[in-house]
C-alpha cells in the first residue's frame, strides 16, 4: 500500500490552507486549548473555596504583591515584544522578549525560593519574615497552596522556554511583520499565565480572614 | 515602502506602544487597590473578585486580541 505525503492529501481533497487561514486555525486552536486549561485552574479554584472557605494560610502579602507586579512587567514586555515583530522592529522583540524571561524567571525563582522556601532559609526585612513556612503537608492550607502554586509554577517554567525559543528564532531571523505565528502563540501563552495568576493572587493571598 | 505608508506605520506602532503602557499601568494601579482593599478591616471577596474580572478583561482584550479570533487576517 502506497502512503501519500501530506501535501498529497490536502491536495486530493482540497484542503490546503492558505497562510491566513492557517494562522486563524492555529489561533483558534490555541484558545481552545485554554479553554481546555481552565478546567484543571477552575478545579482548583473551587478546591481552594471549598477547603478554605473564608479563611487562609499567614502568607507574606508583600511577597505576593511584589511576584504579582513582576508577573505583570513580564507580560507588559511579552506585548511590546510582540508588537514590535508586528510592526517589523526584530530589535526591540528580542530585547522585550528576553526582559520577559527575565521578569518571569524572577517570579518563578520567587515562588520556589520565597514561598516554597525549598531551601529551609530563614530572614527578616522590616521585621517581617519572607521565607515562606507552609508546607505540602501542612493540611488544606498546605494541599491547596503547593498544588496551586505548583501547578502555576509548571506553566510559567514551560513559558520561560517558549520566551527563550521565540527568542532564538528571532535571532535566526525566523519571523517578519508578516510572518510570526511563533511570537504571537507565544505572547498568547504567557498573557494566559498571566490570567490564571489574576485570579490566583486573591484566592491565595488575599480573600479570608489570616489563620 | 512609500513615506505615507512609512508614517502609518509609525503611527500604528506609537499608537499600539501607548495601548500597552496605558493597560499595564491600568494594571498595576487595580492590583495596588486589591491589595489595599484586602488589608481593609472587613475585606469584600466579591469586590476582590470583581477587580480580578476587570484584569483579565484587560490582559485578553489588550494583550491577547481576542478580537483577532473573529477579524479577517491581514498577516501570513
Amino acid at each position: 500500500m502506497s502512503v501519500g505525503t501530506v501535501e498529497d492529501h490536502a491536495e486530493h481533497h482540497g484542503v490546503e490552507l492558505s497562510p491566513e487561514q492557517q494562522v486563524k486555525a492555529n489561533r483558534f486552536g490555541l484558545w481552545l486549548f485554554f479553554i481546555s486549561e481552565i478546567f484543571l485552574f477552575t478545579a482548583l479554584l473551587v478546591a481552594r473555596f471549598f477547603l478554605w472557605g473564608n479563611t487562609r494560610p499567614e502568607l507574606n502579602q508583600v511577597v505576593g504583591l511584589i511576584a504579582t507586579s513582576v508577573l505583570l512587567i513580564s507580560s507588559f514586555f511579552v506585548y511590546r515584544g510582540e508588537t514590535a515583530i508586528e510592526h517589523g522592529d526584530k530589535k526591540r522583540f528580542m530585547s522585550n522578549f528576553l526582559w520577559a524571561a527575565l521578569f518571569g524567571t524572577l517570579f518563578f525563582i520567587g515562588v520556589v525560593v520565597l514561598e516554597w522556601n525549598i531551601f529551609g532559609l530563614s530572614g527578616e526585612i522590616a521585621g517581617i519574615e519572607i521565607f515562606g513556612t507552609l508546607k505540602p503537608t501542612d493540611g488544606v492550607f498546605g494541599g491547596v497552596f503547593f498544588a496551586m502554586t505548583g501547578i502555576h509554577a509548571l506553566h510559567v517554567l514551560s513559558g520561560i522556554l517558549l520566551l527563550l525559543a521565540a527568542w532564538y528564532n528571532g535571532r535566526k531571523n525566523n519571523y517578519s511583520a508578516t510572518d510570526n505565528w511563533g511570537v504571537e502563540g507565544t505572547a498568547l501563552y504567557w498573557h494566559y499565565v498571566d490570567v490564571v495568576w489574576v485570579f490566583f493572587y486573591p484566592a491565595l493571598y488575599l480573600i479570608g480572614t489570616a489563620v | 515602502m512609500s513615506d505615507e505608508t512609512n508614517k502609518t506605520v509609525t503611527a500604528g506602532y506609537k499608537r499600539d506602544w501607548r495601548i500597552g503602557w496605558i493597560v499595564f499601568a491600568g494594571l498595576m494601579v487595580l492590583t495596588l487597590i486589591e491589595f489595599a482593599v484586602a488589608n481593609l478591616s472587613n475585606p469584600s471577596a466579591v469586590l476582590l473578585i470583581i477587580i480580578g474580572l476587570i484584569k483579565a478583561a484587560l490582559i485578553v482584550y489588550f494583550f491577547m486580541h481576542v478580537y483577532r479570533l473573529w477579524r479577517e487576517e491581514k498577516h501570513g
